[in-house]
């Protein structure tokens, strides 16, 4: 993969300070041990249920753009928490932090979405069952 | 699947339940005496902020778990062969199934009368309407929330549920159950703010004897109950990362 991806250690811990959704079981779509950094442009922004998601382009080692879209919380819980679709622009630059697709798929789960102030939105995602599944 | 998590995300994981516990302490409910309806049973109506439980062996939060599940031969069989990568029955938004709808994050507001009880989960926007006026159960079909009837214990409100379809999961993790689940939930309103909630487990074909969860559930009267459409714009499922579970046999 030539895209700017890079792994991330740690730092995602202001991602998960409210409530995971629900909506469906985190491990069957993501791999919680593929940890992705993306840095782009937001070319979409989707506010509807049962996530929210976030469309960017990343450009790769030649400089060309590669579109990712990354899942966010439910816009339900953001709402109450002072997000709305207007918290993030089309044309803004995002770093996002969080954890890749199994299906290798430009598909991100996002724990974190910063902005270059340093400022985070939409904090918030649906990796709260990802801990161990069975012992 | 017997996967341990890098250190980094189970820590972060740790440090981000903190951050949340530390949010939702910020919200003080109203204080007052337990509300009655004029028949002089307690009222459990309102909005209600729930506790997260997407594992119910796990404490946290308002949420006491049984640590260690008393599985019989067939339940530990279905526990250790589930992946959800197979087929998410919730990632397909069919109905998540009674403990599953109380255990997520979302609100549930509760409308209640002499004759009725209501949950009305936020939740993919579903309800369960359980009769309270003494009525014995149903006879009908199995269904994925069951067959709910409640009678009051001096104060204590407890809805005896039934006749369940064996299709859901008991929560986020995948606890399993079988069509012989029993589930006892029991409602005390100790004041005006807050609902104290036992749920106790009962499937002599998945456990060995009956478990049960505690929880503490908070009125949030500044909340108002929003559409929650779980097809709207379900991706995941439509795009193939999810798949939807295959349809049991005849």
């Amino acid at each position: 993969m030539k895209t700017k991806v890079f792994a991330v250690l740690a730092g995602l811990a202001v991602a998960m300070a409210q409530p995971a959704s629900a909506h469906h079981s985190f491990a069957a779509e993501f791999d919680a041990n593929k940890p992705v950094t993306l840095q782009g442009t937001v070319t979409k922004l989707e506010w509807q249920n049962p996530h929210i998601w976030v469309y960017l382009d990343v450009k790769d080692d030649r400089g060309n753009a590669q579109p990712w879209q990354c899942e966010g919380g439910p816009p339900n819980t953001l709402t109450r928490n002072g997000w709305s679709i207007n918290s993030l622009k089309v044309g803004e630059q995002v770093t996002i932090d969080g954890v890749l697709a199994k299906d290798g798929s430009k598909t991100c789960n996002a724990r974190l979405v910063k902005l270059p102030d340093g400022r985070s939105v939409f904090a918030g995602s649906s990796g709260g069952d990802a801990p161990p599944k069975k012992q | 699947m017997k996967t341990l998590l890098p250190a980094c995300v189970v820590v972060t994981m740790a440090v981000a339940g903190q951050a949340l516990a530390a949010g939702q302490q910020d919200f003080k409910p109203p204080t007052g005496p337990t509300p009655r309806l004029q028949s002089g049973k307690v009222d459990f109506s309102g909005v209600w902020q729930k506790a997260y439980v997407p594992d119910m062996t796990k404490d946290g939060k308002d949420q006491k778990g049984t640590a260690v599940l008393p599985f019989t031969p067939w339940g530990e069989a279905e526990w250790k062969k589930y992946d959800a990568a197979e087929g998410d029955y919730t990632g397909a938004c069919l109905p998540f199934g009674m403990t599953r709808s109380v255990n997520t994050p979302e609100p549930m507001q509760i409308m209640q009368s002499d004759k009725y009880f209501t949950f009305l989960f936020e939740q993919n926007s579903w309800f369960h309407v359980v009769p309270i006026d003494g009525r014995p159960h149903g006879q009908g079909i199995p269904t994925w929330f069951g067959d709910s009837v409640g009678h009051w214990e001096g104060d204590t409100l407890v809805i005896d549920t039934i006749n369940f379809n064996g299709r859901t999961r008991l929560d986020t993790i995948g606890h399993p159950h079988s069509e012989q689940l029993h589930l006892v939930q029991r409602f005390t309103r100790p004041d005006l703010g807050h609902i104290t909630y036992a749920v106790t487990v009962e499937d002599p074909k998945t456990f060995t004897r009956t478990w049960t969860n505690t929880r503490t559930f908070t009125l949030r009267p500044d909340w108002e109950m929003m559409e929650y459409s779980c097809e709207e714009n379900n991706k995941s499922l439509w795009e193939g990362r999810i798949k939807a579970p295959k349809p049991p046999k005849p």
